[in-house]
């Protein structure tokens, strides 16, 4: 087990950066998701962990060791690779046996190891299979099996699940977060789906085009996003952008808009006089953070038109269409009844909505 | 592998075409078999049996044919006192060491093909194949000059040398179709598992085991047929099968019962080996060696 680090981390291909400045640090036995979507460097920093990949400029360290020269066998890590990489010749057991093989380990103690590893995973009963005899779940059991032999550095996953079944997914999720906490093992877990990241790690490191945009908690990320990126990105269904205008009123700064006009807390207003010489901001609302009614409430709320409802079961989505061309989501509960082409209108948590600056996207609020 | 039932109606033209097939596929069996066939039979007959033909146009007298006393005089002649026991040795040194040689040589460079980039990686893979578009005979002999310096005409690791020139190429362009398509990631997971590149690539063999089973067939197929190199490059001290039959032919006469006997003793070893190995040929030769 080890604390890892990773200080100033470049990763260029040719002259292409696909990981730029990378600073992290992923303290002993936790779980680190690095999200982001697909061509955002995050690979290309797990490959160079495992040693797959050489490291441009900057230092990896394993417990304040750098470990970028050394070979992949000599980091003592174990990855789970996205296509699960099983080796078609042999079975179960001998995959999961290979790693304590390659080790010179004893015939009794890697049949020990591999059968506790088999029975944490529930696959005692497949260990004289062929990888090709196995289904997708019961493949990636195997790939996990074989990280979890034996006691390495760190675990690295790369899109374990991604090619799983929805239903299989939401399943091995809770597994292999429960076995990160009983093996005590530091993982770093890398992945496109935001739900993923969410559910399962104690850091997250969101990455775009290369750089790192946000390392935090995931109610960090999710409620204090750092910029409109990490906001649109983190969430689903996704965080509402709408345009508008600032304008003082009576002593108050309104967020003004073709449809509403309503004033900020008194603290976010601190801030906005803060941010010299802003007069326009994008409007950042979460489809949770609003309200949605039929009747116009006597407070300040947003108009629009609804533009499609959508039932998921047990809450609804609603559609709502803006005078200027934007469009809007609102989640609510199953009661609402407005159908396409009515009026609606929102009553937005102040405290939950968010404003970024037009011209970089960082966050104000 | 992908082949499916077609649903096919009958037309008269299909009928027609069957039947054709069918015709076909006989003649063809015919035109293969038979000489196999009738060199078979000759190499146990007496020579004066083997010349006895019926009368034109006497269809019965075909039998005539199968009338024979059994000998095995020429088998004898050949192992006792011809020295075949030599050529055959030297048959199967040369073609196995050239397949062993050339299988390791080629997939160690195959391997590094398919997985490495380098500068003028396809410029260099295309020239390994070109080696293999000029005759063999265009480059006889300077080949037989430079054998000659090296003092390797007539000898055995010569023979094998001049093999391995030719299939060294066939290997590299068969192999690097095969690592290819063993995905990079099982490596990889080797490597984290604790391998070294040599442990992961020696682990990824299995996975290209029909590809060089194939290629072995063909490699030995290759050296255990030839005649040219044998005769020029292998003349005298490492006389192979092909070379030595060739020798039955004399000025004075020809030793037609012996030379269906050393037919038949150069035929067999490798029909056998196809019969043996013909699985791994097909499959190898179509399927390119592994699916994830």
């Amino acid at each position: 087990m080890a604390k890892v680090s990773f200080r100033n981390v470049w990763k260029k291909y040719g002259t292409t950066p696909a990981v730029k400045d990378l600073n992290i640090e992923c303290p002993d036995g936790s779980f680190l998701s690095i999200l982001g979507p697909s061509g955002c460097g995050k690979s290309s920093t797990m490959r160079m962990v495992a040693g797959l990949e050489h490291i441009t400029a900057g230092q990896i360290l394993f417990d304040e060791k750098p470990i970028n020269t050394l070979a992949p066998k000599d980091r003592d890590v174990a990855m789970v690779f996205e296509n699960y990489a099983l080796y078609p010749h042999k079975s179960v057991f001998e995959n999961m046996a290979n790693p304590l093989k390659l080790r010179g380990q004893d015939a009794t103690v890697i049949k020990d190891r591999v059968m506790a590893a088999a029975k944490l995973l529930e696959i005692s009963q497949l260990l004289e299979r062929r990888p090709q005899e196995l289904s997708g779940g019961q493949k990636q059991r195997v790939a996990i099996g074989r990280a979890i032999v034996r006691e390495p550095n760190l675990f690295l996953f790369d899109e374990p699940i991604a090619h799983l079944d929805a239903k299989l997914r939401a399943h091995m999720r809770g597994e292999i977060k429960h076995l990160q906490r009983t093996l005590g093992t530091t993982m770093i877990y890398v992945t496109h789906d935001q739900l993923e990241a969410m559910s399962m790690a104690d850091t997250i490191a969101v990455m775009h085009e290369g750089e790192l945009q946000q390392l935090g908690t995931p109610r960090e990320v999710y409620n204090k996003p750092v910029n409109a990126w990490v906001a649109g990105f983190v969430g689903e269904p996704a965080m509402n952008f709408v345009d508008v205008g600032l304008q003082d009123k009576d002593g108050k700064t309104y967020f003004i808009h073709p449809n509403f006009s309503i004033a900020v807390t008194d603290q976010q207003q601190h801030i906005i006089a803060a941010a010299a010489r802003v007069n326009a901001l994008r409007m950042g609302v979460r489809p949770d953070a609003m309200s949605i009614s039929l009747v116009k409430p006597k407070h300040e709320c947003i108009t629009g038109k609804i533009f499609v409802t959508e039932l998921l079961g047990g809450d609804m989505i609603i559609d709502v269409d803006l005078d200027d061309g934007s469009r809007i989501r609102v989640k609510t509960s199953t009661d609402f009844d407005g159908v396409e082409g009515q009026t609606c209108y929102m009553t937005v948590n102040r405290d939950k909505w968010h404003a970024f600056s037009k011209e970089n996207g960082k966050a104000l609020f | 592998m992908a082949s499916r039932d077609v649903v096919r109606y009958e037309t008269p033209l299909s009928t027609a075409f069957k039947w054709l097939s069918a015709i076909f596929i006989a003649i063809y069996v015919v035109w293969t078999v038979l000489p196999i066939f009738i060199m078979f039979m000759s190499s146990f007959k007496d020579l004066l049996e083997a010349f006895k033909l019926p009368a034109v146009g006497d269809w019965g007298g075909i039998m005539v044919f199968f009338d024979f006393t059994p000998t095995t005089k020429h088998y004898y002649e050949l192992f006792a006192n011809l020295g075949f026991t030599t050529y055959l040795f030297n048959s199967l040194v040369a073609a196995g060491g050239s397949a062993v040689v050339s299988v390791v040589l080629g997939s160690l460079c195959a391997y590094s093909l398919s997985r490495i980039d380098f500068r003028g990686k396809s410029d260099l893979f295309f020239w390994i194949i070109s080696t293999r578009m000029a005759p063999v005979v265009a480059v006889m002999v300077p080949l037989y000059w430079i054998f000659r310096e090296l003092d390797l005409v007539g000898t055995l690791p010569g023979l094998i040398l001049a093999y391995t020139t030719f299939n060294l190429p066939f290997a590299i362009w068969i192999l690097k179709g095969f690592f290819d398509n063993v995905p990079y990631a099982i490596e990889e997971a080797q490597m984290v598992d604790g391998a070294t590149r040599f442990q992961a690539f020696r682990a990824i063999l299995p996975l290209v085991a029909p590809g060089i089973g194939a290629f072995i067939v063909l490699c030995i197929l290759f050296a255990w047929n030839d005649y040219l190199f044998a005769a020029i490059i292998g003349s005298g001290g490492a006389k192979t099968l092909p070379a030595a039959t060739r020798e039955l032919v004399q000025p004075q006469n020809i030793q037609w019962g012996q030379i269906m006997a050393a037919g038949v003793v150069t035929t067999l070893p490798m029909m056998f080996l196809g019969l043996v190995i013909r699985k791994y040929l097909v499959t190898g030769l179509t399927m390119g060696a592994v699916k994830e």
